[in-house]
């Protein structure tokens, strides 16, 4: 069964299609989305999970940002991190390009989208390297704020990383024609997968930065 | 969908009635027993509220005793009444019934309701629970691995491994814990707290039994967890005065009397005694560095906060007067209890010299 | 009655058969056979459930005695944590869910694997790694704060705690995995003419059981992840000392494992209602109510967690909203003890060993659920919680609960797994022997606990002793009664009678192939034209494979069944 999904028999296979058979492929497709869209959700529990822990310990204590042998810590920049996030979203927008110049056919345009996004994509993990580097919180374990800010924002960071890799992955596969216009499961997991990571920065962005 | 193959038979079985009476005499006098059986006579009720949690008790035993005896009868009955005889077929079918909705219906409606009755009955015992009435004896508990210490107004020393306290007197008992979690229980007095770092729980009750009972750590703290016991002691009120007197230092202070005069109060004196008596809940540092309350170091030249918690001004004699009366009321969102000065065991000279030591921080 | 046509959509998928393995290898050890896993995770189940319940043992020889002789306090609070921990971890959720549903659920929707089948693989194996890693905290100092590993102490803990964290990580990734395998194969993988409504109840119980392992896992893994860390590097989340919150531990943990205990029952409940209608040879009672009381006994899991800390000082008036959902959960639990009464009401009974059990189940678990009203009541659990009153209230459940009914659907399944019968008169002596000693062992307890024995301790007051000795020895008769099982298993490995594919008559999928099945489970994936409990009726599929299973008629020797 899995061997017909990835079209690895393309040019092999009986009929003369890019798989070996459409109803098959859409039927796995169906499922393999449905299985993708599974995990981000148990994803997002695991995000969920970090949040209302940092939201609980905000509110045990009366200011926030709370205090450090004896000082109150400063409050995050957010300039920076709004140009951050500027760039991540921006490679959002770059994925859905990508996408949509991948189905119409439009092959050097989606290597183009792709790869701005990728680009993007670790931009903004070098942006979190500096802005990690600077933060004046009293580091990972000094406090609260830097138990649940590090560990939030580097949980999604190394989703961020993981992307990188899995659109860099796929960015090879459409080289190695294992997608076609209408046959590219892979990529739609992608994109879906970064706009996911793109949705939890907002949150976090919003949490940390804002609130 | 769900079709009769065979209409049912209006007999329900042989001897369904006759078991169905059974058992319903069967939980009817077992219920009976359970009625009029005290609960106090397999655990003593020492205070207010074991009575009230053992009348609930009783509503579930009442209720889960009835709805068992009918499960556990109907399953042995059905399981003789309708076991298929050696002799028959082995493919012999049973009543082809899916389902029958007018019993659904009500062997849905009925526990609904019992479980509302349940319910309401539950929340009346709980309010219960909430709060005390009368003049209330206000002490602490701290939990230790592997013991339990208890302080009390007007004693200076906290007292270890035994609790003292007077029968017919409404008690407050704040619980936490100096380590890791310890729990509070008193099984004649049904209810328990855990004893949470960092965090004060409340417990209120109202002793009636004249007795000793044991207090049981109920929540993992260590290796000798099952060895953390300490003992109640319910005393007479007189009991209870000739014990206290026996633990106290001093002659207990009264509560009013003459204003303090605050210049002679030692600041020496104050720092040591805001070590031993003050700094579990609070700092010297800014109001912010919160312990369980503000930090004390700041008090007159706080920008953020020119009064003092209970909104009076910041002058020496509002400060003594906190210390005097205590403070309970929000801090931030969360309910604060600051001990008086009978909770804490400190006299007016002790005030003098707190106040004296607070002033020196930031004046 | 419409007649389903057999068109390529929506099911072409099934149609597809892919050439077995054919290395040793491929075929019993990395296999991606939803059968060969389900087998797999029985094995490595069954082998934990040994170890786990020897602990169980040392911890019941260890209250022979009020003053505590066998055991130091440090190494018996080791052995009740991992008992614990192991049986939640390792054997009842895998056994239900990576046993039995990887077997059995497919073949009962006429699939012929689950979704993700190297998914399912990669499940399996992540299981006895993490096992090894559970129990290789031994070798460093065993977690010893209970399964619950509350902070602060769980972060002062032995060096085995962190182990604890990584090991039951593991493990919940894989069950997550599982979840999200199980809730497609479900959602996508019926066969044609398999409504919601025409679904087997263990299939059901399956998938409410599937979402709550995909969503309530992770916040289990947020909280050992963050325990892990502060211990391993000091990060605040649960030290008061540093700003922490030991509260925040519980909320997190009890929001997975609340529902934990209903991923480790409804599996169990599903079985039950398999058995009862083909030991009773009438359809299950009920059966659109139970279907959908086990969603939702689902999704008010998932509301219910706080009932855990009522004394644990979070804010009064927050103990009211979870009192009273947790009371509102014992109405569709009712509605399934009830169904399952009435479908033994008019029965044509045979008491097979699986039979016994399911029984018992009824019996056990009912005193079981009664007594988890009585905690819902926040006053009476102000003074149950922490004692052997709860210890009574879980085992109950989970013993008399999910373990009577893994027992329940060993026997009744052991025949479609293997190829062959399991000796009937040894496992009924197996019924009797568990089902006594089992209510002497745990029944005691919650006296023990309402009288003032707190629990976890390694030592008691005196006016406890004839209690925990009589609960001892009774444990100690469980534990050679569970000897006659794994005799009874072996036995029937070696030399038990061929099994053919229906031995008892069950009308549901599995049954209508051969026992054990081809490894393409349907030649031909059948139409599904109705439920599987019209004993009266003919059986509701097109396209069988072996119509001599259609005749679907029990055999009292376990011959295969002469057609009618």
């Amino acid at each position: 069964m899995a061997a017909v999904l990835h079209g690895d028999d393309h040019g092999h296979g009986h009929g003369g299609g890019f798989v070996e058979n459409e109803v098959i492929y859409q039927e796995t497709r169906d499922m393999r989305l449905l299985g993708f869209v599974l995990f981000l959700m148990s994803d997002v529990v695991l995000f969920s999970a970090f949040i209302f822990a940092y939201l609980y310990l905000r509110g045990t204590v009366p200011v926030w940002p709370p205090m450090m042998n004896g000082t109150q810590l400063p409050r995050l920049d957010v300039a920076f991190a709004a140009v951050n996030s500027i760039v991540l979203f921006g490679s959002g927008v770059t994925m859905h390009y990508a996408l949509e110049n991948w189905k119409h056919g439009k092959r050097g345009e989606f290597d183009f989208w792709m790869l701005s996004t990728i680009v993007l994509g670790t931009a903004f993990l070098g942006g979190q390297a500096y802005e990690y580097a600077h933060a004046q919180i009293g580091g990972w374990s000094g406090s609260i704020f830097g138990a649940s800010f590090f560990t939030l924002t580097g949980m999604h960071g190394f989703h961020v990383f993981v992307g990188v890799v899995f659109l860099a992955v796929l960015w090879w596969q459409t080289k190695k024609g294992v997608y076609d216009e209408t046959h590219h499961f892979g990529l739609t997991a992608g994109t879906l997968y970064w706009h996911f990571v793109d949705v939890i920065w907002v949150a976090l962005f919003y949490l940390f930065y804002i609130f | 969908m769900a079709q009769l193959v065979k209409k049912p038979k209006t007999n329900l079985g042989p001897g369904f009635w006759p078991v169905t009476i059974f058992l319903a005499v069967l939980a009817i006098v077992s219920d009976y027993y359970v009625y009029v059986t005290p609960l106090s006579r397999f655990l003593p009720e020492a205070a207010v509220p074991a009575d009230q949690i053992d009348a609930l008790f009783k509503f579930l035993t009442i209720v889960g005793n009835a709805i068992f005896i009918y499960v556990v009868g109907y399953v042995v009955y059905f399981c003789i009444a309708f076991r298929r005889p050696k002799n028959a077929p082995a493919n012999t079918i049973g009543v082809q019934i899916h389902d029958q909705p007018q019993l659904e219906f009500w062997w849905t409606l009925v526990p609904t309701l019992l479980v509302v009755a349940l319910a309401i009955f539950s929340v009346v015992i709980w309010k219960g629970l909430q709060q005390t009435q009368g003049d209330v004896l206000t002490m602490e508990a701290i939990g230790h691995q592997f013991y339990f210490e208890f302080r009390y107004p007007k004693l200076k020393a906290s007292v270890r491994d035994e609790m003292h306290i007077p029968v017919n007197t409404p008690i407050t008992l704040h619980v936490t814990a100096a380590d890791v979690l310890h729990g509070f229980w008193v099984p004649e007095v049904r209810v328990k707290a855990d004893m949470v770092p960092g965090l004060v729980n409340t417990l209120r009750f109202t002793p009636t039994t004249i007795g000793q009972y044991r207090i049981i750590c109920t929540e993992y703290c260590g290796s000798s967890h099952g060895k953390m016991i300490a003992k109640l002691y319910i005393d007479s009120q007189q009991d209870f005065g000739k014990w206290f007197a026996k633990e106290a230092n001093i002659a207990a202070s009264g509560g009013g009397g003459a204003a303090v005069a605050l210049t002679t109060g030692q600041k020496d004196k104050g720092q040591a005694l805001f070590g031993q008596k003050c700094s579990t809940c609070h700092s010297v540092g800014p109001y912010n560095q919160i312990i369980v309350g503000p930090g004390l170091g700041h008090l007159f030249n706080d920008a953020e906060h020119k009064q003092l918690v209970d909104g009076k001004d910041v002058t020496p004699e509002n400060i003594a007067y906190i210390l005097h009366n205590g403070y309970q009321g929000q801090l931030n969102g969360h309910v604060a209890v600051m001990p008086s000065a009978q909770a804490n065991a400190i006299s007016n000279e002790d005030i003098a010299n707190l106040t004296a030591y607070l002033v020196s921080l930031s004046k | 009655m419409a007649v389903a046509t057999r068109t390529s959509a929506p099911h072409a998928v099934l149609d597809h058969i892919h050439p077995e393995p054919e290395s040793f290898v491929r075929k019993y050890v990395f296999s991606i056979d939803h059968k060969v896993i389900g087998i797999q995770y029985m094995v490595v189940g069954l082998i934990f459930f040994v170890i786990a319940g020897l602990l169980a043992e040392v911890i019941r020889v260890q209250l022979l005695h009020p003053d505590g002789r066998f055991l130091g306090g440090e190494q018996y609070n080791q052995v009740y944590s991992m008992h614990g921990s192991a049986m939640v971890w390792l054997v009842i959720i895998p056994l239900v869910t990576g046993g039995f549903g990887n077997f059995i659920m497919p073949l009962m929707i006429g699939a012929r694997d689950v979704a993700f089948p190297w998914l399912n693989m990669a499940s399996f194996w992540m299981f006895p790694p993490a096992g090894l890693l559970l129990f290789g905290s031994f070798l460093i100092g065993a977690p010893d704060a209970g399964w619950t590993e509350y902070p602060p102490i769980s972060l002062l803990g032995p060096p085995g705690t962190s182990m604890w964290c990584a090991a039951i990580f593991l493990i919940g990734i894989s069950s997550t995995l599982t979840g999200i395998n199980f809730l497609v194969t479900i959602l996508k993988m019926r066969a044609p003419g398999m409504t919601f409504t025409r679904m087997p109840l263990f299939v059901w119980a399956q998938v409410a059981t599937a979402a709550l392992s995909m969503v309530a896992t992770t916040a289990l893994a947020g909280a050992l992840a963050a325990l892990f860390i502060e211990r391993q590097f000091g990060v605040p989340f649960y030290d008061p000392a540093k700003g922490g919150s030991p509260l925040l531990w519980q909320h997190m943990f009890w929001f997975y494992s609340h529902p934990a205990v209903y991923i480790m029952i409804l599996p169990a409940f599903g079985i039950i209602s398999e058995v009862l209608p083909t030991f009773a040879r009438k359809p299950i009672f009920g059966y659109k109510m139970i279907a959908f009381s086990s969603v939702a006994i689902a999704l008010l899991g998932f509301m219910v967690w706080a009932h855990h800390m009522f004394t644990s000082g979070m804010v009064p008036w927050l103990q009211l909203p979870f009192m009273i959902l947790t009371m509102i959960v014992a109405i569709p639990t009712g509605v399934k003890i009830f169904g399952w009464v009435a479908t033994l009401w008019g029965g044509s009974i045979h008491f097979s060993s699986a039979m016994l059990f399911a029984v018992g189940f009824i019996l056990t678990f009912t005193l079981g659920g009664i007594t988890g009203v009585y905690l819902a009541a926040v006053p009476v659990d102000l003074h149950a919680h922490g004692t052997y009153f709860i210890v009574a209230h879980f085992h109950y459940v989970l013993f008399g609960g999910s373990v009577f009914g893994i027992f329940a659907g060993l026997y009744y399944w052991w025949p479609k797994i293997t190829g062959r019968m399991m000796n009937e008169t040894l496992g009924k002596w197996h019924f009797w022997a568990a089902f006594i000693s089992f209510n002497c062992t745990f029944l005691p307890m919650h006296w023990l606990g309402l009288l003032g024995m707190p629990r976890r301790v390694a030592v008691y007051d005196p006016q406890f002793t004839f209690w925990n000795q009589f609960a001892s020895v009774s444990s100690f008769v469980l534990a050679a009664s569970t000897l006659l099982l794994f005799y009874n298993m072996a036995n029937s490995l070696a030399r038990g009678k061929k099994a053919g594919p229906n031995p008892w008559g069950g009308r549901t999928l599995e049954w209508m192939i051969s026992s054990p099945p081809p490894y393409y489970n349907f030649k031909k994936v059948p139409a599904v034209l109705g439920l599987p409990y019209d004993f009266g009726n003919p059986l509701p599929y097109l396209g069988l494979d072996n119509p001599q299973a259609e005749a679907a008629t029990p055999s009292q020797t376990g011959q295969p069944a002469a057609a009618h």
